[in-house]
């Protein structure tokens, strides 16, 4: 699990592992699945909260639960950013992580694919696949998309890419 | 759509909802409080923890150690720091407020202590006392890991109630047991008959406790015996007298002490020092004053006034009588000398004579009455004049045996003394050196003297019996105790003329003349006359001296006398040697004759003339030495060539050389080394020899012509006549007196040949031949052939007779015919 910092990594272990292998075209287990995922996600989002980290707002878009919508922010220089996020749950999962969604961000850097996609680790790919079906969205989020926050966001700010959006209001208003 | 499903959704989004707890770093939150403290929030201390973690409050940290102590009753203040996670420093500080602020907790070594928990301790305490019996405190205070001091102040107010027992010297003892070994302290010192060190009964009932006990027992304390020994005295059920806290004395023992006492003083009426140390006490001179002031106190001995008194009856008594008494014969025997002493003079009747001095005390006890001491002066009086005389005699014999060790010698006496001196020479053996036992010697010596004078000279003889009267005068004072001379003699080895009377002398006369000093049986009879002949010597010699001194008086004027009576007699026989000598000078050129001539005239005249000088110095230094000599009775004194050696010796100084050199001259054959000699001697001495002048020798020879000539004329005895017709020859034709002896007559007859007539001479030489032979006739003759020898001695004297007048005319003649 090289390639990650301590903390995620302790955070990561922490995070219930789920048991059941199902898509989103398996019916019955794939709502087992995500009851899951819900637990897992409960789980994190409580660790988060108690240890003063909470960092993003999810919520199923679809009652199937393929789609999810919701944002997360960084904060950077007493600055929080937001940004806005959303992914799907492919139809391979869980062999296939999904990919996560940051449309504000998109074309502003490198690090990411059209539409918004972020580019991952090349660690994540093979730890994932490791560890199907016991992984679900909740260890997505915090092996993708908080490493890639914290090392894109400051980078992206310093170079001016993104503006916090007081400094936006008031210079549009300027 | 599951239930499940939804409501996960629903907790889902509840937990999204849900505030995040805040966190903020240690950092934040010290500059939170820092800034409080500076907006004075806060106002009041904060402390940390050890870990520094944490803040606390004083009031929290009071509550905590509060907590703390209740739970045991006991905490230290480290393990209080380590509990509570605060520096040392803040728990002590807390610590210390809250000891003082309750009464009931205290801070010792670093640990608070609540009442409650020494309550606890002290029942735990009471429990195994009542278990064992005692426990030492320090084992208490060892299990408790505090001091002593502490365990007994603590133990203290609670014995009794608590704790059932009592604490005694670092012990903790139960009632029961306090009375066992009280019960034993009380035995034991009523056991207790003499003084004790009480420290010793305590060792001893120390190990009796630890026998009983066994090895579990714990020692006790001597501490706590004396204590319990103390209060039973205070009780009184143990009688007796405490000194310094450990001397016990009994009751019983002191009056057992005080009853001997009594007892033997009022029997003995004296009691010694010793008898009460060994009765125990230490100062008995102090204990008997108080207990009998009417006695006194002496060197060793107490004594009664009643002892006094009878010893003042005895002193009295013999003052009275005129005796003398000793101290320690009238007292028991247990007095010292020096006791008696002072008892002595406390006598009222002592002090008395003493002031009148009727008595005098000798030693230290012996007393002696005015009127023995008289007595016994005048008694040493008489014998110092015993003694003067014997002294006197005892010169005298000395010379006479040292006369008899010479005459040993000298070839003269060879045969005729040789038993005489057999006998004196073994006396003499025994004698030696002890001129002093004359008492029993001197009567054998002198007669062995004697003997060999009666054979050899005349004159000794009566010299000697003298000495032997003299010799019996001292052998009778002294010979009733042979004992006492002998130890006299080994004292006085060398008696000089001088010598005062010894005390040993004084001593041994007292013995002699005061008897019953020694039949009192003193073993020393020393001890006694000693101090008296001490007392008596001064006296004595004062009387010596004055007694010397009047004898020199006296002697002066008979040295005077005598030494005028030598110097003339000296006179006359001097001159007389001198015309002598002179006719020696005839015979110079016949050898022989001359010798027999020289020798002649030393025998006769010069010997006479030597003698009486030596005797008369003798005495002479007789008296000057305050010696009484007897006057001289006869005029003409010979001695015999030993006695004038040792008459020679006797002389003092250079005179005894001379004295010597002249007695030896006479032996010799030179008339003139006597001469010389005598010169000597009379100079020295202080006498004058008158030489010899043309005119004197003129009247001399004239007066001895006429002598002669008288003598001649009235010579009836042929033999005796030849010699003097040849002197008187002499002096007619050579003006020469000339002493001949027979030998010498015929050659003095042959050189008168050339001045005679041929009748003159041949008469002369038929006298001489007719009278050689009738002498050698009367040799010859002896008893037996009386008859024929006889009738020609007879008719030879017969034919002298009738030649007699031939020859006195022959001289008569001549003289008349010359004058």
């Amino acid at each position: 699990m090289e390639g990650w910092d301590p903390s995620t990594k302790s955070t990561l272990t922490q995070i219930p592992l789920l048991t059941t292998k199902a898509g989103p075209r398996d019916g019955a287990a794939w709502t087992q699945r995500l009851k899951e995922e819900y637990k897992a996600l409960i789980a994190y989002t409580q660790m988060n909260k108690s240890n003063d980290n909470d960092w993003f707002r999810i919520s199923a878009a679809n009652p199937e639960g393929t789609r999810w919508t919701g944002n997360c922010w960084y904060v950077h220089n007493l600055l929080k950013y937001e940004f806005d996020l959303q992914f799907d749950i492919p139809v391979t999962y869980p062999s296939t992580a999904p990919e996560l969604e940051l449309p504000q961000l998109d074309g502003k850097t490198q690090k990411m694919y059209r539409g918004g996609k972020i580019c991952l680790t090349v660690h994540f790919k093979p730890l994932w696949a490791k560890n199907c079906p016991r992984f679900g969205i909740a260890h997505a989020l915090c092996l993708g998309l908080a490493p890639w926050l914290a090392a894109e966001i400051p980078i992206l700010v310093d170079s001016g890419m993104i503006k916090h959006k007081d400094d936006a209001a008031s210079s549009a208003e300027s | 759509m599951d239930d499940e499903l939804l409501e996960l959704q629903r907790q889902f989004e509840f937990a999204q909802q849900a505030k995040s707890s805040i966190r903020l770093s240690d950092r934040n939150v010290v500059e939170l409080v820092q800034k409080l403290q500076e907006l004075r929030i806060i106002d009041f201390d904060l402390l940390h923890t050890v870990s520094g973690k944490e803040y606390i409050t004083p009031e929290q940290l009071k509550h905590e150690i509060l907590t703390e102590i209740k739970k045991s009753g006991r905490v230290s203040l480290i393990d209080l720091a380590d509990i509570i996670g605060v520096d040392l420093y803040h728990v002590e500080k807390q610590s210390h407020h809250i000891v003082s602020e309750d009464p009931d907790l205290m801070l010792i070594q670093g640990e608070i202590i609540s009442q409650s928990y020494w309550d606890s301790v002290a029942e735990e305490i009471n429990d195994r006392l009542q278990e064992c019996s005692q426990i030492a405190l320090a084992e208490l205070a060892a299990q408790l890991h505090v001091g002593s001091e502490l365990v007994a102040s603590v133990l203290e107010p609670r014995l009794g109630t608590l704790v059932k027992g009592r604490l005694e010297g670092g012990q903790l003892y139960t009632p029961a047991y306090v009375a066992r070994v009280s019960a034993m302290v009380r035995g034991a010192s009523r056991g207790i008959t003499v003084p004790i060190n009480l420290s010793i009964l305590w060792s001893s009932l120390q190990q009796l406790l630890q026998e009983m006990d066994g090895s579990t027992g714990v020692a006790v304390d001597s501490s706590f015996f004396q204590s319990l020994f103390n209060g039973l005295v205070k009780e009184g059920e143990i009688l007796g007298s405490l000194r310094a806290g450990v001397h016990w004395t009994p009751t019983v023992f002191a009056v057992a002490q005080k009853e001997s006492i009594d007892s033997f003083f009022s029997q003995n009426s004296f009691i010694n020092y010793e008898v009460l140390q060994n009765l125990g006490i230490p100062q008995p001179v102090q204990f008997l004053k108080s207990r009998y002031p009417e006695g006194t106190a002496l060197v060793s001995i107490f004594v009664h006034p009643s002892l006094i008194e009878m010893l003042d009856t005895a002193t009295e008594d013999a003052i009275a009588h005129g005796s003398w008494i000793d101290a320690l014969s009238v007292l028991p025997a247990s007095f010292g000398s020096q006791d008696a002493s002072k008892l002595l003079s406390l006598c009222p009747s002592v002090q008395l004579a003493l002031k009148s001095n009727k008595a005098v005390i000798f030693g230290e006890s012996y007393l002696f009455s005015d009127g023995l001491i008289k007595d016994v002066y005048d008694l040493l009086e008489k014998e110092m004049e015993i003694l003067s005389v014997s002294e006197s005699s005892g010169v005298g014999l000395s010379v006479d045996l040292t006369d008899t060790k010479v005459g040993h010698d000298s070839s003269k006496f060879a045969d005729l003394d040789k038993t005489g001196n057999e006998m004196g020479s073994s006396k003499h053996g025994t004698d030696r050196g002890s001129k002093k036992k004359r008492g029993k010697s001197s009567g054998t010596v002198t007669a062995s003297v004697a003997e060999t004078g009666t054979n050899t000279q005349e004159s000794s003889t009566s010299k000697s019996k003298k000495n032997q009267r003299k010799g019996k005068d001292t052998s009778s004072s002294q010979a009733s105790d042979p004992k006492a001379a002998v130890k006299k003699e080994s004292v006085k080895t060398k008696e000089d003329i001088d010598n005062m009377p010894s005390e040993e002398w004084i001593i041994q006369k007292i013995t002699l003349l005061v008897p019953d000093f020694e039949e009192q049986g003193i073993d020393d009879p020393e001890t006694i006359i000693r101090p008296l002949a001490n007392y008596l010597r001064p006296k004595l010699v004062n009387f010596w001296k004055q007694r010397r001194k009047a004898l020199f008086t006296e002697n002066a004027v008979k040295m005077k006398n005598l030494l005028d009576n030598l110097q003339k007699k000296l006179d006359e026989s001097f001159l007389n040697m001198q015309l002598y000598e002179k006719a020696l000078d005839l015979f110079e050129d016949d050898q022989s004759t001359s010798v027999i001539l020289h020798r002649h005239l030393l025998r006769t005249t010069a010997a006479a003339i030597a003698d009486t000088l030596i005797h008369n110095l003798d005495m002479h230094n007789k008296i000057k030495n305050g010696v009484e000599v007897e006057p001289q009775t006869s005029d003409s004194v010979s001695l015999s060539p030993g006695e004038r050696t040792a008459m020679a010796k006797s002389f003092p100084g250079s005179l005894s050389n001379m004295a010597l050199a002249t007695a030896e001259a006479l032996e010799g054959k030179q008339v003139e080394t006597f001469m010389t000699a005598l010169r000597a001697i009379a100079e020295e001495s202080g006498l004058i020899l008158r030489k010899l002048d043309k005119k004197l020798e003129r009247t001399l020879l004239h007066s001895y012509r006429k002598d002669l000539t008288s003598q001649v004329s009235a010579e009836s005895d042929p033999v005796s006549l030849l010699p003097k017709v040849v002197s008187l020859l002499y002096i007619q034709l050579y003006h020469k007196a000339l002493q001949a002896p027979g030998r010498a007559i015929s050659v003095a007859i042959t050189r008168l040949k050339d001045k005679l007539a041929e009748s003159a001479y041949k008469i002369l030489t038929d006298y001489q031949a007719a009278t050689v032979t009738l002498l050698s006739l009367i040799s010859a003759a002896t008893g037996d052939e009386e008859d024929c020898t006889s009738d020609r001695i007879l008719t030879k004297r017969e034919l002298l007779e009738s030649q007699m007048p031939a020859l006195k005319g022959l001289v008569l003649t001549a003289s008349q015919s010359l004058n």
